[in-house]
C-alpha cells in the first residue's frame, strides 16, 4: 500500500474497524466452532467414531435429514408461488402478503411451537377431532415437520421477490405472444432465470430446517430413537454428561453449516458473475452489410 | 390481417388511460400509434396484443371477433422496448423459441427448426451470431434479435411498442430504414408505438396521433404534418409559434377574421424575415442567433414574447443579423383555430402570391 487514498479514513481508523471484525468473528464463531471438534476428539477418533455410531445418533441424524427433506419441496412450491404472485400480479391484499410472509422471522420459535400445540395438541382445537381418527401430530415427526415448515417459509420467498421483480414480466410476455402455455413459459423462461436465487434460498431453508431447536423443541416431546433431531439430541447427551457424544452429534451440524457456506458462496458467486455478464459494456456493432449502412462510415 | 378497434375504453384506477378509441388498421398497412408518454398509445397496443384486458370495447383480428382471445391465440408477434430477449438462452435457441413450443404435432423437425432459425437470422444479418448470448450483443443488434424472434411464429400482425426508444440515434435510424424496408418484404400489417414525430413521420403509411386518452388525428405523415386537425397535433409535431388574436398588431388580423378567441400557429420556417418594415408585418428584435446544421434558428423578441424564426444558411447570409437588430416579421402561412372543436383555417397571406 502506498499511504493514503483519497478519500478513505485514515489508516488507524481502517486497522481499527478491521481488528474489531475479525476479533468478533474469532470470539463467537471461530473459536467456539474449533472448540466443538476438540471436544469432540478429546478422546481421540476411535471414540469419535464410537459416538457418531451410537443408534440414537445415527436415527437422529435420519429424522433431521427426513424433516428438512420433507419441508423444503413445500417450501420451494409456497416460495416460487408467493414471490410470483407478489412479483408480478397486482391483487388487493398484496402488502399484507409481503408483511406476513416475515412474520416466522419476527416471531419466537417457541412461540411458534406453541402456537401448533394450540391448535394440534391434546387440548388443541382440533386435537379431540385428530384423537378420534388416531392421528399424531403433536409430539410425533408430523408436527415437527408443520412446526419447521412454519420456521422456514420466508427464506425462498424473500430471496425471489427482489430478483423477479427486478425481472420484470417481459419475458414471460415474450414467451406467451410466441405461443408459449403457462408450464411452458415457467419452465422454459421463469424457472432458469430464477434458478440460482432459488437455489440460494433453498441452501439457507435447509440449514435453518436442519438446525432450528426452539419451534421443534416444544412440538416433538424429546422421545429419544423417536422425535429427537440432532439439535435436540445434542442437547440431551449434553444434559447428561455424555461430552463426547454431545460434541460429536454437533460435529455433524456444524459440518453442515461450513458445507452451507461454501455452497453459499458458491451460488453468490455464479449470481454476481450472472449479474456482470449481464452488465458488461457491449461490444460494438459490428457492420452487418446492406442492410444496416453506416452512414458515417468514414469515421475512424 | 385487418385489425378493428372499436369504443375501447381503459382506466387504470381514476386514471383514464383510454377513452372511447376506434380505429381500423387494414391489411398490410404500417401504422405509427404517436404521443406523448402517458397518452394511452402502450395501453393500446398491449390491449391489441391481448396482454391488457379493455374496459369496455371490441377488437377484431381479420374481421374475427378477438377481445377475449388469449395472447397466445392471438398470433400477434411482439417487440419490446428494451427487448426481453431470454437472457440465458443463446440469439439460436432465442429465435427458435417459438417453434419449440408448439404442439407436439405442429411443431417442426429439428432440421426444419434450425433451417428456420437460420433463414431469419439471415434475414436480420445476424446469423454469426447464432451462438452468442443476449447480453454480449448491442442494443441494435438485441432489437433485430427480438424481431428475428417474433417473425419465427410467422404472426398475423407485428405489434413494436417504442422499439428504437432505447438505442442510439446512429443506429434508430438505420433500424427505422431497415423496418420500412422488413414490412414491404414481409406482407404484413405492423402497429408501431413511438414518442418519437420523426421516426412516425419518416417510416408509418400512417400516423395516429393520441393525446390523454384520445386520437387526435388520423392521417398519412404529410396531412398530420402540413394539416394538423387540432392544436395539439400541430404543437406536436414540430416546432410551431402561437399567437393569440389580441396580442400581436397586424399579425392578429389573420386570426380576428374568425372570432376574438381564435388562435394562430404559424411554423419557424413559415415566417419571412425582412430589414424593411412593410404593411402587414411586426416589429421585432434578434435575441439569439444559432446555426443548427443546414438551418439557422433565430429567437426574436416582439413585445416581450419569445417568436421562433428558422432559415436556410444562404438567407441567414444575405441578412446578417446581429443580436439586437430591429427587423420585421411576415408570416408566410398560417393556421387558425378557432373557439375548441372547430375546423382549423389555413390562410396564406397576400404577400406570398
Amino acid at each position: 500500500m502506498s499511504g493514503r487514498i483519497a478519500n478513505t479514513e485514515s489508516r488507524g481508523v481502517r486497522w481499527l474497524l478491521c481488528g474489531i471484525a475479525f476479533i468478533f468473528l474469532f470470539l463467537f464463531l471461530v473459536l467456539p466452532l474449533a472448540a466443538v471438534f476438540s471436544e469432540a476428539l478429546a478422546k481421540g477418533w476411535g471414540a469419535y467414531l464410537e459416538a457418531l455410531k451410537e443408534p440414537d445418533t445415527l436415527k437422529a441424524a435420519q429424522l433431521t435429514i427426513l424433516i428438512a427433506m420433507a419441508v423444503l419441496p413445500l417450501n420451494i412450491a409456497f416460495g416460487v408461488a408467493t414471490a410470483w404472485a407478489i412479483a408480478k400480479f397486482d391483487f388487493r391484499g398484496k402488502s399484507l402478503l409481503t408483511t406476513l410472509i416475515d412474520l416466522p422471522f419476527a416471531v419466537s420459535p417457541v412461540v411458534a411451537g406453541l402456537l401448533f400445540i394450540l391448535i394440534f395438541g391434546a387440548q388443541g382445537w382440533f386435537g379431540p377431532w385428530l384423537a378420534a381418527r388416531d392421528i399424531k401430530i403433536i409430539f410425533a415427526v408430523p408436527g415437527m415437520v408443520i412446526a419447521t415448515l412454519f420456521i422456514t417459509v420466508p427464506y425462498i420467498a424473500r430471496e425471489l421477490i427482489p430478483l423477479m421483480q427486478a425481472q420484470g414480466r417481459e419475458e414471460e410476455e415474450a414467451a406467451v405472444s410466441l405461443g408459449a402455455s403457462g408450464f411452458q413459459m415457467f419452465w422454459r423462461v421463469t424457472l432458469p432465470n430464477i434458478k440460482w436465487g432459488l437455489l440460494y434460498g433453498v441452501i439457507l431453508a435447509n440449514a435453518r430446517a436442519m438446525g432450528e431447536f426452539g419451534a421443534v423443541s416444544v412440538v416433538s416431546g424429546h422421545i429419544r430413537g423417536e422425535t429427537n433431531t440432532l439439535p435436540l439430541h445434542v442437547e440431551i447427551l449434553y444434559n447428561e454428561y455424555n461430552a463426547i457424544g454431545a460434541f460429536a452429534a454437533a460435529s455433524i451440524l456444524a459440518l453442515l453449516a461450513l458445507v452451507t457456506l461454501v455452497a453459499k458462496t458458491f451460488v453468490e458467486w455464479r449470481m454476481r458473475r450472472e449479474t456482470e455478464v449481464l452488465l458488461a459494456a457491449l461490444p460494438p456493432e459490428r457492420n452487418a452489410g446492406g442492410a444496416t449502412p453506416r452512414i458515417n462510415g468514414n469515421q475512424t | 390481417m385487418s385489425i378493428g378497434i372499436r369504443n375501447i375504453g381503459k382506466r387504470f384506477g381514476s386514471f383514464v388511460a383510454l377513452d372511447n378509441i376506434s380505429l381500423e388498421i387494414p391489411t398490410g398497412e404500417l401504422v405509427a400509434l404517436l404521443g406523448p408518454s402517458g397518452c394511452g398509445k402502450t395501453t393500446l397496443l398491449r390491449i391489441i396484443a391481448g396482454m391488457e384486458v379493455a374496459d369496455a370495447g371490441q377488437i377484431t383480428l381479420s374481421g374475427e371477433e378477438a377481445t377475449h382471445l388469449h395472447t397466445r391465440e392471438r398470433q400477434v408477434g411482439f417487440v419490446f422496448q428494451h427487448y426481453a430477449l431470454f437472457r440465458h438462452m443463446t440469439v439460436f435457441e432465442n429465435v427458435a423459441f417459438g417453434l419449440r413450443v408448439k404442439p407436439r404435432g405442429e411443431r417442426p423437425s429439428e432440421a426444419k427448426i434450425r433451417e428456420k432459425v437460420m433463414d431469419l437470422l439471415k434475414l436480420v444479418q445476424l446469423d454469426w451470431l447464432a451462438e452468442r448470448y443476449p447480453s454480449q450483443l448491442s442494443g441494435g443488434q438485441r432489437q433485430r434479435i427480438a424481431l428475428a424472434r417474433a417473425l419465427a411464429v410467422e404472426p398475423r400482425v407485428l405489434l413494436l411498442d417504442e422499439p428504437f426508444g432505447a438505442l442510439d440515434t446512429q443506429v434508430r435510424k438505420e433500424l427505422r430504414r431497415w423496418l420500412r424496408r422488413l414490412h414491404d418484404e414481409m406482407h404484413i400489417s405492423s402497429v408501431f408505438v413511438t414518442h418519437d414525430q420523426e421516426e412516425a413521420l419518416e417510416v408509418a403509411d400512417r400516423v395516429v396521433v393520441m393525446n390523454q386518452g384520445r386520437i387526435e388525428q388520423v392521417g398519412s405523415p404529410d396531412e398530420v404534418y402540413s394539416n394538423p386537425a387540432t392544436p395539439f397535433v400541430y404543437q406536436f409535431l414540430g416546432n410551431v409559434n402561437v399567437f393569440h388574436s389580441r396580442l400581436h398588431g397586424p399579425w392578429a388580423e389573420v386570426a380576428r377574421e374568425s372570432s376574438s378567441q381564435a388562435t394562430a400557429f404559424v411554423r419557424p420556417h413559415d415566417i419571412e424575415i425582412l430589414r424593411e418594415s412593410v404593411t402587414g408585418a411586426i416589429a421585432a428584435e434578434v435575441a439569439h442567433v444559432q446555426a443548427i446544421g443546414p438551418a439557422v434558428r433565430v429567437e426574436l423578441t416582439h413585445q416581450s414574447e419569445v417568436i421562433e424564426v428558422e432559415l436556410s444558411r444562404e438567407r441567414h447570409q444575405q441578412l446578417g443579423l446581429a443580436n439586437g437588430d430591429a427587423v420585421w416579421l411576415l408570416p408566410k402561412s398560417v393556421t387558425v383555430f378557432d373557439a375548441a372543436g372547430s375546423e382549423p383555417r389555413r390562410w396564406v397571406p397576400d404577400w406570398v402570391i
